[in-house]
């Protein structure tokens, strides 16, 4: 079956003189079978700038994204319509997505009218309480009020139930659940498994919160400074991370059980922070300088992702971009 | 022993033209000295406000409405906090009580080194210039910086490093409280593990006293003794972070911590509701409504704090014997 997303050697350089290397050189695909894949990383990973490419937000630098094999930046007008429908986008912030002024279910009548999906005013107001109540919200909680009366889970929801009328094949989610409360963020985890369950939609989750892509489960891609340092089964990483710094990353989540609280004190170790030392080039493992397990040859030349055999059997996608594995 | 810090009958709110909205209801809390008590929940539960009210630092609209706060640093003293003067209370922040507001990194003056930012402070409670200076490096080394940081400015160090530089800063008097809001929330996961455990070697250091607002669940159980939970500004439950996280008690204590997303795929669900805003907290127990275990005292009466033994606290007339023999 063909890939509904490729994604090749994609490279974003922003700037002039100091340049930064948001996204150097990432691949991975998404298949046409229904998924979860979680892009996971600290701030300045690149995991935005991917998804603001995949959305044809941005021009990338060099590098092509396919979508069911065909180049989303070489398209014409009634393609990139379908794309564009194809292919739904969940921002951070529900506060600045919505017009103020405007009552805030009107982007699910957008949706309708822009789209043609109802016919008759009945028809329409029978699929936005479907699509309401396919993510968890009341219709009378939400219809006929202004954005601001809602809360943030409820304001997030809501953008799901847009998606939802549209039934898409891929949600781009860019950090969708950062900013509502504990209580609401499985429910709308939940919905996103469902959506995948029920109606065969995808998403690429990115988030810098391993735990909730954990909850997802699926696959997930550890980037760091631009470049993917290992990916695999969720679960698999999750237990048995390979690279150094998905170690590093894995063991620092704050796990909610004080029962299982971290064991070695990083505190007085060495900086170890993204970006302390940019200063030797780029052809190299960039995280060398933080890395417990550096070489002599972990400054020559970049470490390339590579198949990696590990205890589970079972797991066979998992690959690593690291010295130790070669 | 009495505690470090006592706050009693604690309400905060926000006046309005004919009213005050109260944001924080009747807190009790005690605070013991060596210990890193956790406060969470949810946005808008009343714990920044409280903090703020801690300090003495509620801003008009914010109001103080009644209670009582006393604090004993340890040097033999007892302050009344709602009492003091301004000018004693600017003296006793930073000495004794000292304060990192939420988003507190990206508030050092851009156009001044880093040093002098500290040194200011200090000079202000009366250091000289030269004890200024060797208090400040030695609390930067404190938080894993080093004295060379004291020459640059704010633009020059990560997100991490200026966290770190203002930790130093409300450590550099060594006080016998730290009220931290949201320390980590901006940061990595790593820079927060790491900002984090050396929170916790200050602690065992200075012997300070910390208290931790933050809405991460998995922040308290990581670094916290004590816990305390908060819902529409009360208090909800209260107790060591083993006991609490294993068997909450409280049945919003139950449903958030039930809400945390785990690996495993195990589907867990979300607590159904919204919190409610000061403008319209219910009756009774404020958190009837989304409750699943809610009878008929909790709509019309407010469940008081009780602790049914272990130094657990919870305000919930499941555990109220009175109430519950009544049913």
């Amino acid at each position: 079956m063909n890939d509904l997303l490729v994604v090749e050697g994609l490279q974003q350089i922003f700037g002039g003189r100091d340049r930064t290397h948001a996204v150097d050189g990432v691949s991975f695909r998404i298949p046409a079978e229904p998924t979860i894949i979680s892009l996971v990383g600290e701030s300045g990973s690149g995991k935005s700038t991917i998804a603001r490419i995949i959305l044809g937000l941005l021009h990338p630098t060099a590098g092509r994204v396919l979508y069911e094999g065909t180049d989303i930046f070489t398209r014409d007008r009634k393609w990139n319509r379908k794309f564009r429908g194809e292919v739904q986008a969940v921002f951070q912030d529900p506060y600045s997505v919505y017009n103020p002024v405007y009552k805030a279910d009107r982007v699910l009548k957008l949706v309708i009218r822009k789209f043609g999906l109802a016919k008759t005013k009945a028809e329409a107001e029978m699929l936005m309480d479907e699509a309401l109540r396919a993510v968890d919200l009341r219709p009378e909680e939400v219809l006929g009020r202004h954005p601001h009366q809602l809360s943030g889970g409820q304001r997030q929801r809501l953008m799901l139930a847009r998606v939802y009328l549209m039934r898409p094949r891929l949600i781009i989610a860019d950090e969708p659940v950062s900013m509502i409360d504990a209580g609401m963020r499985a429910s709308f985890l939940n919905i996103l498994l469902d959506f995948r369950e029920t109606h065969g939609i995808s998403t690429l989750f990115i988030t810098h919160d391993l735990s909730t892509a954990m909850y997802l489960g699926g696959e997930i891609i550890v980037l760091y400074q631009g470049r993917i340092m290992e990916r695999g089964q969720t679960r698999g990483v999750m237990d048995d991370p390979q690279h150094p710094y998905a170690q590093l990353l894995i063991s620092s989540i704050p796990t909610p059980d004080p029962r299982r609280r971290w064991e070695e004190d990083l505190s007085a170790g060495p900086l170890a922070e993204a970006g302390a030392g940019i200063s030797s080039g780029r052809d190299r493992c960039l995280f060398a300088e933080r890395c417990p397990a550096v070489m002599e040859k972990c400054w020559g030349a970049r470490p390339h992702l590579q198949a990696v055999d590990v205890d589970d059997a079972a797991e066979t996608s998992r690959h690593v971009a690291c010295y130790l594995y070669s | 022993m009495p505690a470090l810090l006592e706050i009693r009958g604690l309400s905060a709110g926000l006046q309005g033209r004919r009213s005050v909205t109260q944001v924080v209801s009747n807190v009790d809390l005690d605070v013991h000295a060596g210990e890193i008590l956790g406060i969470v929940g949810e946005s808008g539960c009343g714990k920044s406000t409280l903090a703020t009210a801690i300090m003495r630092l509620l801003v008009p609209p914010q109001v103080l409405q009644s209670g009582s706060m006393t604090l004993r640093p340890g040097d033999g003293k007892a302050y009344d906090l709602l009492d003091l003067p301004e000018n004693e209370l600017r003296q006793l922040r930073w000495r004794h009580l000292s304060y990192i507001p939420q988003g507190s990194m990206n508030s050092l003056n851009p156009v001044l080194r880093v040093g002098r930012q500290m040194t200011d402070t200090l000079i202000q409670h009366g250091l000289s210039q030269d004890e200024a200076q060797e208090r400040s490096i030695a609390a930067l080394e404190l938080v894993n910086l080093e004295p060379r940081l004291t020459d640059s400015y704010p633009h020059e160090l990560s997100g991490g490093m200026r966290q770190r530089v203002i930790i130093a800063s409300a450590v550099s008097m060594r006080p016998a409280l730290i009220v931290a809001d949201e320390l980590t929330t901006a940061l990595d996961v790593v820079t927060q593990r790491q900002i984090l455990q050396e929170l916790a070697g200050i602690r065992d250091e200075l012997g300070a006293t910390i208290l931790i607002i933050t809405h991460d669940m998995g922040v308290v159980a990581q670094i916290a003794d004590r816990v305390a939970v908060m819902y529409a500004g009360k208090i909800a439950e209260l107790g060591r972070v083993n006991g609490l996280f294993e068997a909450p008690l409280h049945p919003y204590s139950q449903g958030l911590i039930g809400s945390i997303p785990r690996g495993g795929g195990q589907r867990v669900q979300g607590l159904p509701g919204e919190a409610p805003s000061p403008w319209n907290y219910p009756n009774g127990c404020r958190f009837h409504p989304r409750c699943p275990h809610v009878f008929a005292p909790c709509s019309e009466q407010a469940p008081a704090l009780l602790s049914p033994g272990n130094g657990r606290w919870t305000a919930c007339h499941l555990y109220d014997p009175e109430v519950a023999s009544n049913e």
